[in-house]
C-alpha cells in the first residue's frame, strides 16, 4: 500500500546556480585566518581537535582558580561586592519593570480606565491624570529595497525550516504507524490464533479496552472462577503476553505421596511444564495451575471437616492414614522442583497407588464441577436471610472410603482363607464365596445421566462387598457384608454377619462389628460351633451305621460346651472321654481326654486329666494326614 | 412466600438471538418447558358463608376469625400447572376413546411403542398468585405467591371439592434460564384448536398434535419474565435485595431488552 501512493513531502528545493559565493567566502577565509597560506591541513584539523577538548565553561574555570588564590577575608569581601551588584541588578529591574507597568497603564487608562487604575502606581496617579496619554498607528516609513529582500530571504528560510520539520515529522509518525500496524495485526493474528484453538476471548469486564481470554472453569468456587480469566496484552513488538494480573506465574501441582512406615515409597507423577514457550502452552499453563490450586484449596477445606477421620492439614499439607502403616500426603508444589524432592523417595513400591489417588481427586472435582453446573441451572430456592452454605466437595472421602473398604475385605479374604485351608486340611467340606464390591454396578446406572457421571457416582455410593459360606455341617451356612459409608454418618466399615445354623438356631452373631479382629473371631467361633456341631453329627451317625450292640460299639459324642468347643461321651463302661477343639486363623487342633467319673463336667478342661491323644491341621501339611472324621471315629473306638 | 417480577416483550424475529444471549449470560443451556395450564375458578358454596350462630355479644375465637375471612374474603382465580414433554402432544390415544373416565386405565395392557400421553399419570402443581402490591416505590412488580403439589391425575375433583371450579385451559411453552437467584422464562401462550364440543367441561384428556396449537398472540412473540422470590416478604431488606438483583439484570439486557414493571391490574387474578 505505501508503495502505490507516494506523497512528496518535502519542499522542492530548485538549486541555483550561484556563481557569486565564491568570492565571498575567500573573502571570509581572509577575514578569518589570514592569508591562504597560513591555512593547511594541519592547522584547520589542530583547531578541531582544540574546540573539541575545550570545556564550553572553561573561563568560569580560570575566573574560579584565580579566586583560589584570594585569603578569605578577600573572598567575603568579594561575596558581599557580588551580592550587592546582584541585589542592585534586581532592583534595577524591578525599578525597569514598574516604569513599564506604568507606562502601559496609563496608556490602557484611556480606553479601560477601571482597570489601568488598578495597576498603576500611587506616585503616577498623583502626576498625571488618567487617560492623559495616547497611541495611534504611525506608517512606517518605506523600507528600503534591500531590507525588504531580506525579509523575504529569512522569511522563505524559515518557512522551508518549518516544511522539513512537518515532513520529517509526517514521515517519522508514517514508520511509527508502520510498525504500529505490523504489531497490532501480529497480535490479533495471534489472539485470532488462540480464538480458534477454541479459547473463549472476551472483553475484560473491569477495563473495557483489553481483552482477555478465559480458561477457567465456570463451575468453580467464585475466587478460582474469577482468576480463569486473564488479559491478552501486547507487548511493544506486538507478540501476545498473558497477564494474569498477581496470581504467581509457576506453574504449581498437587503432589501425592504414600508413606510406608514412615518411608516415602511412592510418588505421584508430576507433569514437567513443556518446554515450547507459545501462547497455548501459556494458557494451558495457567489453567492447570488454576486446576490444581482449586484442587487443593478444596482438599484442605474438605480435610478440615474430616479431623475425627485422623485426617490433618498443615499449612501446604494435607495427610490422611489408609492402614495403620501407610498414609498418604498431599501438598501442592512448583512443577519444577520435583527434582529436589525425588531424593527423599526411598523407593517406588507404591508409584501405582499415588497416581491412582492423584487422578481420582482430579476427577472427583471435574465430577464436583459437573454437579456445581446442575445444582446451577435448577430453579434457586427463595431468597431467604440464611446464607447458602457451599457443601465440601467429595474428594478424599470416596477415596479414603474405598481404600478402607478394600483393605477390610482383603483381610476379610485372606482370613476366610486361611481358616477355610485349615479346614478342608481336617477333611471338612465347605467353601466361600467372596465377591467384592457388589454395590458397584455399572448396569444399574441412571439412563438419562451422562456416562461419566454415572461412573463416578457409583464410587461416591456406599461401598458393599459380600462373603458367603457354607460352614462343616452341609446346611449351615453364613454370610457378610461389608459396608462403607463414603458420605454420611456412621462413616467407617461395618461388618453385618448373618448365620444360618440349624444346630444352634438361638445363636445369632451380634449386630454392628466395626472390627476387623471381632468379625473374624465371630467367625472362627460360628466355624468352631460347626465343627462341634459336624462331629456329633458324624458320632450319631457311627452308633447308627455300628450293626449292634456291642462291646465295641462307638462312643456318642454330645456337645456339653459347644461354645467352648467341648464334646463328652459317655460310655457304659464308665470310661468317658472328652473332646476339645480349638480352631484359629492357623491351625485346628483337637485333644482327647480321658475322664473319669461324671465329675468331669464340673471341672474345667482336665489339666490333671490325663491327655489321650491330640491331633492337630495346619494348612499346608507335610504329608497325608488322617482327616478330623477319621481320628474321631478312632477317638471313639478306642475303648481302653 | 413473595415474587418479584420484570417483563419484556420479544418479537419473534428476535426471539433466536436473544435465547443465544441468554445462554451467554447465564453460561447454561436452556431448558426447554411445556407446561399444562388450567384455570380455576373460586366459587362460593351455598350455605358456607356465614358461621356466626347466636348472639353478636359472641367473642369469635381467634381461629374463627381467621376462617372467616377466609370463607367471606376475596376469591381468587388460580393456575394448575402439569408439565408435560413436547413428545406427548398429538400422540395417538393409548386406547380407542370410549370416552369413559377410565380411559387410560383399560389402555394399560397395550401400551404403543411412542410415550402417549397418560392424563392420569399427569403431575399438577397449584399456583396461586395474588394481586401485584400496589403503590411500590420500586420499579418491579411484586407479588404474594404460593404453590402446592396436587395429586397426579385428574385434579379437577378434588379441585371442586376444596370450591374451585374449571374455567379454561392453555399451553405455556418457552425456555428457561437461571441466573443467581433470578429464573428467566422466555415463554408464550398457545391455545389449543377450538373443536367446540369438549369446551370449559374439564381438562382434556388427550392433546392435539403440537403444530395445532395455536399462539395466544398472532405474531408469535414471546414474554421474558424475569421473577425472583423471597422467602419473607416482609422482610424489607430481602425484598430490596431481591429488587437490586432485577435491576442488575435490566442494566445488563439493556441493549437486548427492556425489562420493565408489568401494569398491575393486568395481573388480577380476584374472581368478580
Amino acid at each position: 500500500m505505501a508503495d502505490s501512493f507516494s506523497l512528496p513531502l518535502r519542499p522542492l528545493i530548485e538549486k541555483r546556480d550561484r556563481p557569486d559565493t565564491l568570492p565571498l567566502e575567500i573573502a571570509q577565509i581572509n577575514a578569518r585566518w589570514g592569508s591562504f597560506r597560513d591555512v593547511n591541513e594541519d592547522t584547520l584539523r589542530a583547531k578541531i581537535e582544540e574546540d573539541k577538548n575545550r570545556d564550553p565553561y572553561s573561563d568560569d574555570d580560570e575566573a574560579e582558580k584565580a579566586a583560589e588564590d584570594v585569603d578569605s577575608t578577600e573572598r567575603m569581601e568579594q561575596l558581599y561586592k557580588r551580592r550587592a551588584e546582584i541585589q542592585q541588578f534586581a532592583m534595577q529591574a524591578h525599578m525597569e519593570t514598574l516604569f513599564a507597568l506604568d507606562f502601559v497603564s496609563l496608556l490602557l487608562s484611556k480606553h479601560t480606565p477601571r482597570q489601568a487604575e488598578t495597576s498603576m502606581s500611587t506616585f503616577l496617579k498623583q502626576v498625571a491624570p488618567l487617560g492623559s496619554l495616547n497611541s495611534e498607528i504611525v506608517n512606517p516609513p518605506p523600507k528600503p529595497d534591500a531590507v525588504g529582500q531580506d525579509i523575504k530571504a529569512v522569511s522563505r528560510g524559515w518557512r522551508l525550516q518549518n516544511f522539513n520539520a512537518a515532513a520529517n515529522k509526517l514521515l517519522k509518525s508514517a514508520t511509527r504507524l508502520e510498525t504500529e500496524v505490523a504489531s497490532e495485526s501480529k497480535y490479533w493474528e495471534e489472539v485470532l490464533a488462540v480464538k480458534e484453538k477454541g479459547w473463549k476471548v472476551c472483553r475484560l469486564p473491569r477495563d473495557r479496552q483489553a481483552l482477555g481470554v478465559q480458561y477457567g472453569f465456570m463451575e468453580a468456587t467464585p475466587i478460582f472462577r474469577d482468576r480463569g480469566l486473564a488479559a491478552l496484552r501486547r507487548a511493544d513488538d506486538g507478540s501476545l503476553i498473558l497477564d494474569k494480573g498477581l496470581a504467581p506465574q509457576k506453574t504449581r501441582t498437587v503432589r501425592v505421596r504414600v508413606k510406608h512406615h514412615d518411608r516415602f515409597t511412592g510418588c505421584s507423577k508430576v507433569r514437567s511444564s513443556p518446554e515450547v514457550d507459545s501462547i497455548e502452552s501459556r494458557i494451558l499453563q495457567a489453567r492447570d495451575t488454576v486446576y490444581e490450586e482449586e484442587l487443593f484449596h478444596e482438599l484442605v477445606r474438605e480435610a478440615r471437616i474430616l479431623g475425627s477421620q485422623r485426617v490433618t492439614t498443615r499449612q501446604n499439607l494435607v495427610r490422611f492414614p489408609i492402614s495403620e502403616e501407610q498414609e498418604v500426603l498431599l501438598d501442592l508444589v512448583d512443577a519444577d522442583q520435583d527434582a529436589s524432592a525425588d531424593d527423599s523417595m526411598e523407593s517406588t513400591e507404591h508409584d501405582a497407588l499415588a497416581d491412582a489417588l492423584s487422578h481420582s481427586i482430579r476427577i472427583l472435582l471435574a465430577y464436583a464441577h459437573r454437579q456445581n453446573l446442575r445444582r446451577r441451572t435448577q430453579p434457586p430456592p427463595p431468597l431467604s436471610q440464611k446464607r447458602r452454605h457451599t457443601p465440601e466437595y467429595h474428594l478424599l472421602r470416596p477415596i479414603m472410603a474405598y481404600l478402607q473398604h478394600s483393605s477390610h475385605v482383603r483381610s476379610m479374604e485372606t482370613f476366610l482363607t486361611d481358616i477355610y485351608r485349615v479346614q478342608k486340611a481336617a477333611g471338612l467340606t465347605c467353601d466361600f464365596h467372596a465377591a467384592p464390591f457388589s454395590s458397584v454396578k455399572l448396569s444399574r446406572m441412571h439412563p438419562s445421566l451422562p456416562k461419566v457421571e454415572g461412573l463416578v457416582q457409583q464410587f461416591l455410593m456406599p461401598f458393599e462387598s459380600t462373603f458367603s459360606g457354607t460352614l462343616a455341617t452341609p446346611q449351615s451356612s453364613f454370610k457378610v457384608r461389608i459396608r462403607t459409608n463414603p458420605v454420611a454418618p456412621p462413616f467407617g466399615t461395618l461388618y453385618d454377619i448373618s448365620v444360618n445354623l440349624p444346630h444352634y438356631p438361638h445363636v445369632q452373631p451380634p449386630s454392628r462389628i466395626g472390627l476387623q479382629k471381632e468379625a473374624a473371631d465371630v467367625l472362627t467361633h460360628f466355624a468352631m460351633l460347626e465343627i462341634v456341631a459336624a462331629i456329633q453329627a458324624h458320632g450319631s451317625k457311627l452308633a447308627k451305621d455300628s450293626p449292634k450292640k456291642d462291646v465295641t460299639a462307638p462312643l456318642t459324642w454330645e456337645a456339653a460346651y459347644p461354645h467352648h468347643g467341648e464334646l463328652l461321651a459317655l460310655s457304659s463302661a464308665g470310661q468317658n472321654k472328652k473332646l476339645k477343639i480349638s480352631l484359629s486363623q492357623k491351625e485346628l487342633t483337637v485333644e482327647a481326654y480321658s475322664m473319669r467319673g461324671l465329675d468331669g463336667f464340673a471341672r474345667s478342661a482336665g489339666a490333671q486329666s490325663p491327655k489321650l491323644r491330640s491331633q492337630t491341621w495346619v494348612p499346608d501339611q507335610a504329608g497325608p494326614v488322617a482327616s478330623l472324621m477319621d481320628f474321631v471315629t478312632e477317638v471313639s473306638r478306642d475303648q481302653s | 412466600m413473595h415474587e418479584l417480577l420484570l417483563f419484556a416483550s420479544v418479537p419473534a424475529h428476535q426471539h433466536h438471538e436473544l435465547l443465544q444471549q441468554l445462554a451467554g449470560l447465564t453460561a447454561m443451556q436452556p431448558r426447554h418447558r411445556v407446561e399444562r395450564r388450567l384455570i380455576f375458578k373460586a366459587h362460593r358454596q351455598p350455605g358456607m358463608t356465614n358461621t356466626r350462630v347466636g348472639a353478636s355479644q359472641d367473642l369469635q375465637g381467634a381461629e374463627l376469625q381467621r376462617l372467616n375471612k377466609m370463607l367471606n374474603g376475596g376469591m381468587f382465580y388460580t393456575q394448575v400447572v402439569g408439565p408435560v414433554a413436547k413428545a406427548e402432544f398429538g400422540a395417538k390415544p393409548a386406547s380407542a376413546s370410549s370416552g369413559g373416565a377410565d380411559v387410560s386405565m383399560s389402555g394399560m395392557e397395550e401400551k404403543p411403542s411412542t410415550a402417549p400421553y397418560s392424563y392420569e399419570d399427569q403431575p399438577w402443581k397449584l399456583e396461586f398468585r395474588d394481586i401485584p402490591e400496589a403503590g411500590t416505590r420500586s420499579a418491579v412488580t411484586a407479588r404474594l405467591m404460593a404453590s402446592a403439589v396436587l395429586p397426579k391425575g385428574d385434579i379437577t375433583v378434588p379441585m371442586n371439592a376444596w370450591g374451585y371450579s374449571f374455567v379454561s385451559e392453555y399451553v405455556v411453552e418457552g425456555d428457561v434460564f437461571v441466573l443467581n437467584d433470578i429464573v428467566i422464562f422466555m415463554h408464550r401462550v398457545l391455545l389449543y384448536p377450538t373443536s367446540g364440543v369438549q369446551e370449559s367441561h374439564g381438562p382434556r384428556r388427550q392433546l392435539p398434535a403440537y403444530r395445532e396449537l395455536s399462539p395466544l398472540e398472532r405474531t408469535g412473540s414471546y414474554v421474558l419474565q424475569a421473577a425472583i422470590t423471597v422467602q419473607d416478604g416482609a422482610n424489607q431488606e430481602m425484598m430490596k435485595t431481591a429488587s437490586q438483583h432485577l435491576f442488575g439484570l435490566r442494566e445488563q439486557l439493556k441493549s437486548a431488552v427492556r425489562l420493565e414493571q408489568a401494569d398491575r391490574l393486568s395481573l388480577d387474578p380476584r374472581a368478580k
